[in-house]
């Protein structure tokens, strides 16, 4: 059999995080009551100018840069024209000529394998708003018409579902860690369109088919692989791949082509009169370089360069970038980095849970943790208690000394202490006792529990062990 | 003469009822307006601002809140703005009041005012005769002395043009100088809301309080405060109007006789008045026509694309698609002059033409620029005339549509260039006002109005309509 | 331009055109075309296209919202509505 090489390369749209909508100073909101957040500029009336926001282009800035994109100096906006009653003016106010960002690329990892993605061009443009199809009759609302949407365009360097399901969920986080979408795929705040073409290994890029309607990750990943079979077979079968576009079917898990009119779109491109190109200032790109952070992707793999930290704790800690800055601000604290981690990855997460907050709406802060981290590390408190001391500091927003000493549970490290209450138990148990003398050493986790139940938990366990054992001669 | 004899006229009582009969009789001859209120609701301290209660009109494609905005078309003939736009609220805010809502070729597309969906407009001088367009009804208003100026939209000459057939003054203001905020537009690049006054200091007040930049328009600029030199850069002082180095173009063709001699004795007026004439070729003006239809079509083919009955304006009803129901707003709304431009546009911009048509037509714009740049490097002004002919008579066989576009050679090189230009009244012939035009570099409108002012000066007050009464 | 060029011209403008309109415009369309033409004469070669007569600075609007609601107003215009949706017929 043949073998075949595939292309898949990604169209993503992502609504930017800005108060207000790209070319009016509408609200940016969108479940509101329908119609409501509207104006003369995003209905199109007739007379109205288009007045682009600020920081809609600081954003795109970012994204460009972050994706290592050749920023544009002068920044124009086009008109795409076509008709739709979506789109108020018949015109997406978009960008072709001069797009913010051009030729850059980017590193995804996937199965532990850093994978590089080509970026075709980063452009900003204006959202349409929403139709809802009752009976005879459409009802149109347009609350998001007119809310700013980046666009950013792949080359075909994805080869697999997993590749762009990877792709996507590296995207996903890269966005949310600039702060400049809140990568929702299911609220389609983050879209994506798939193009995927196949072609006998070595021929380069075969007919493409574009597949829209996929709103997770998942679905991306299984539409492409079914797309790539769904292509194969059809040129075993010596058919030709039509040049189309298809939709995800969600309940047939399959790709369907999608109804099109018969007429050609001649978007008919040119420059928006309306605004002058963006140049932007040294100052201006200043503020997009001071924006930009250390991406998800590379933060982890610092994390387990550095810190030994990985599976599924380094993917927990980089998920979310204030997960990983608090993580991170608990080790400049002085906390170890195993400990930062296994604390924040399991015990914070459970309290949180039960909670039901996030970390950062907690009065948990780095410095309660890892003085937290540090009592234990000490000996001042055992792990138990120091479990303890988590909740009550997150229920009582107190630090972790101040709880210890209101509740008395400074760990007994004095060993003449800790002496009396080993020959207590060693007393209690001479049954425990005769079977480590005889050489069976089974029956010591038991007495240190008994010590440790006797000391209220307050004993530290190494220093327990270390007395029955020199007590029994062991 | 000025406005100040209109302050006030609104709100007492005598004078109020005095206007409305004057108006109104006017009115019924000229057809300028398609909707006014002469209320004597005037809200202003006439005393203080600078207009106070000065009554004025507003050509009907330029929003005023609570008006309609008809834009001269079927398609919006019902429609009324939800706003107004800056320049009015501007002129609101210096007492002005604005009365009414004027006739215009159907989206400021045709030189008559005979393109208008609505209303018929005829020329106070003449009511047999043509406007002008596409202000036309704006020109004819403050032609017959019903407001002492009106707003009015130049995109290729519709402000110039009409005011050389009224026999008013016409200023189109340098591109981005005035906010187009709530000017509706045909042909965003090229135009200008602009001025038909019936004096140049009325002119010149009426641009002081609507010039400025305008944060809802990101296309209008800091209008710079000293006017500029010769070079267009800011802080030189402005050459006296009398001493100033004038341009003219030689070997001009097509010009009426009537016009043509009104261009040679205003060429000798300002060189009796101490002018130094400089005689120019302007080779890109003959290719002016072409790109100006060009841009200007591509940019109406996307302008006009939002009118399909969706939100606003006619919707047919019957429709049982969308798409039916658009085409046939749009089909039915639609005059034909409108079609025709669309239609144009939209092939000019189709993938395929768009090199050879607009791409081209950007280009001879920038050759334009450098022509004029050229001159203005030499001339600190340019005086050509505005039209090749007279107010033409409703149905001029002689003039058709066609013809009427090449005969906008001299009004749209200024749109193209973005340069202010003001056409001025000259001494009538026949019976019919003739108009002369003073372009100068960007942001030069204080150098316009004052060597349009000597010129005023020397007919002691513009000759008036007969019928004329000043206020 | 040919009858063929025309149709789809009108399409992409949302044009209905009969066929009697066809005609006229058709003529219409190609002599004014034909005239357009004459631009090819000239050399355009090394010249920069005008796409902004004005550019001296940027223009850029603070993210701040605008708070002079206007929707209600704004929806008394459109010609069909279901409470505050605008209706149209069914697009398909
Ligand atoms: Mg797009
Ligand atoms: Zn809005």
């Amino acid at each position: 059999m043949a073998e075949y090489q595939s292309f898949i390369g990604l169209e993503i749209h992502i609504q930017l995080l800005t108060a207000t909508k790209v070319f009016c100073g509408c609200r940016n909101r969108f479940g509101d009551e329908p119609n409501t957040n509207v104006c003369p500029v995003c209905l199109g009336y007739p007379g109205v100018l288009p007045a682009v926001n600020e920081q809609a282009l600081l954003f795109s800035y970012m994204v460009a840069r972050a994706l290592n994109c050749d920023l544009s100096k002068t920044a124009y906006f086009d008109r795409k024209n076509y008709f739709y009653p979506d789109m108020t003016k018949n015109y997406q106010i978009s960008q072709f000529h001069s797009p913010i960002g051009r030729n850059g690329w980017i590193e995804y990892e996937t199965g532990g394998e850093l994978k590089k993605v080509r970026i075709h061009d980063v452009h900003l443009e204006e959202d349409a708003g929403k139709s809802i199809h009752r009976g005879t009759a459409t009802l149109l609302d347009y609350n998001r018409a007119g809310t700013s949407l980046l666009e950013i365009v792949t080359e075909p360097d994805m080869e697999t579902g997993e590749d762009a399901e990877a792709f996507i969920q590296n995207f996903r986080r890269l966005v949310r860690y600039l702060g400049v979408c809140d990568g929702n795929m299911e609220e389609g705040s983050l879209r994506c369109d798939g193009n995927i073409s196949i072609n006998l290994k070595g021929k380069g890029l075969g007919t493409k088919t574009e597949v829209k309607n996929v709103n997770s990750s998942r679905f991306l990943k299984l539409s492409m692989n079914h797309e790539i079979g769904r292509q194969k077979r059809a040129l075993e079968k010596g058919e030709r791949i039509v040049q189309e576009t298809r939709l995800w079917n969600e309940a047939q898990s399959r790709t369907e082509p999608m109804r099109t009119k018969e007429s050609a779109h001649d978007y008919r491109y040119f420059p928006e009169p309306d605004m002058p190109p963006f140049r932007p200032s040294p100052a201006f790109i200043a503020d997009v370089d001071a924006r930009l952070v250390e991406l998800p992707v590379y933060r982890k793999r610092r994390y387990e360069a550095e810190y030994g930290i990985s599976g599924d704790q380094v993917q927990f800690l980089t998920e979310e970038k204030p997960v990983a800055d608090f993580f991170e601000s608990t080790v400049t604290a002085g906390a170890d980095p195993l400990q930062a981690a296994a604390w924040i990855c399991t015990d914070i997460q459970k309290n949180l849970n039960k909670l039901q907050i996030g970390l950062e709406e907690s009065s948990l802060t780095s410095l309660r943790l890892a003085a937290l981290i540090n009592l234990v590390k000490e000996g001042v408190i055992n792990r138990k208690k120091a479990e303890l001391t988590l909740s009550l500091m997150l229920e009582e927003d107190k630090d972790p000394d101040v709880i210890v000493r209101e509740q008395g549970w400074e760990q007994i490290s004095d060993s003449g202490a800790i002496e009396a209450l080993v020959t207590e138990v060693l007393q209690a148990n001479p049954k425990a006792v005769d079977q480590i003398r005889g050489g069976d050493m089974k029956p010591m986790g038991f007495l240190t529990g008994q010590v440790m139940k006797l000391s209220k938990g307050q004993a530290d366990p190494k220093l327990v062990q270390a007395v029955i054992s020199g007590k029994l001669g062991s | 003469m000025s406005v100040d004899p209109w302050k006030g006229i609104l709100k007492d009582t005598q004078r109020h009822s005095a206007y409305l009969r004057y108006f109104e009789e006017w009115e019924a001859r000229i057809g300028s307006f398609l909707e006014y209120r002469l209320s004597q609701d005037d809200p202003s301290d006439s005393g203080r601002l600078p207009l106070g209660g000065v009554p004025f009109g507003v050509k009907d494609n330029i929003a005023v809140e609570g008006y309609h905005c008809t834009c001269g078309s079927k398609i919006l003939k019902d429609f009324t703005s939800p706003y107004s736009a800056t320049a009015v609220n501007r002129l609101k805010a210096a007492g002005a009041v604005p009365v009414g809502k004027c006739n215009l070729d159907e989206f400021g597309m045709g030189s008559s005012t005979d393109n208008s969906a609505l209303k018929k407009t005829h020329n106070p001088w003449d009511v047999s005769r043509v406007a002008g367009g596409s202000s036309g009804g704006s020109a004819a208003a403050v032609a017959a002395g019903l407001v002492p100026f009106a707003l009015g939209s130049d995109t290729g000459g519709s402000v110039r043009q009409p005011a050389a057939f009224c026999g008013v003054y016409g200023l189109k203001p340098t591109y981005g100088a005035v906010s187009r905020y709530g000017l509706v537009a045909y042909a965003s690049s090229l135009e200008v809301v602009g001025v038909l006054a019936d004096t140049v200091d009325t002119a010149r007040r009426v641009f002081d309080v609507i010039k400025g930049q305008d944060e809802l328009d990101q296309s209008s600029a800091l209008y710079p405060g000293l006017s500029r030199d010769r070079g267009g850069n800011p802080g030189a002082a402005p050459p006296a109007a009398s001493t100033a180095r004038i341009a003219v173009v030689e070997g001009l063709e097509g010009l009426s006789p009537e016009v043509e001699e009104t261009y040679r004795s205003s060429i000798d007026f300002y060189k009796a008045a101490g002018c130094e004439i400089q005689p120019v070729s302007l080779p890109s003006l003959d290719y002016a026509v072409a790109a100006y239809y060009t841009i200007a079509t591509a940019e109406a083919s996307a302008n006009l694309a939002r009118y399909t009955g969706i939100r606003y304006g006619y919707r047919d009803t019957g429709a049982v698609t969308m798409e039916e129901m658009v085409r046939s707003s749009r089909t039915k709304g639609f005059g034909d002059e409108v079609k025709l431009r669309i239609l144009l546009g939209t092939y000019v911009l189709r993938s395929g033409f768009q090199d050879q048509y607009y791409g081209r037509a950007q280009k001879i714009r920038t050759a334009i620029r450098n022509d004029f740049d050229r001159v203005f490097a030499a001339a600190d002004l340019l005086l050509m005339p505005v039209f090749p002919v007279q107010a033409f008579p409703h149905g001029d066989t002689s003039l058709d549509q066609f013809q009427q576009k090449l005969a906008d050679k001299f009004t749209v090189a200024a749109n193209l260039a973005g340069i202010p230009a003001l056409s001025f009244p000259t001494a009538p012939r026949n019976g019919l006002p003739v108009g002369m035009q003073l372009l100068g570099p960007v942001f030069s409108e204080q150098r316009l109005f004052a060597a349009a002012e000597i010129h005023e000066k020397s007919l002691g007050g513009i000759p008036r309509p007969h019928g004329f009464r000043s206020v | 331009m040919d009858i063929h060029e025309l149709r789809i011209t009108a399409e992409l403008a949302m044009l209905d055109l009969d066929e009697r309109e066809m005609k006229v415009f058709e003529a219409e369309v190609s002599k004014t075309l034909e005239y357009f033409a004459q631009m090819n004469a000239v050399d355009v070669d090394g010249l920069e296209p005008t796409t902004h007569v004005l550019m001296e600075e940027n223009r850029a609007r603070e993210d701040r919202t605008r708070d002079e609601n206007l929707s209600d107003r704004l929806l008394e215009e459109a010609p069909e509505r279901q409470g505050r949706h605008i209706v149209i017929p069914n697009v398909l």
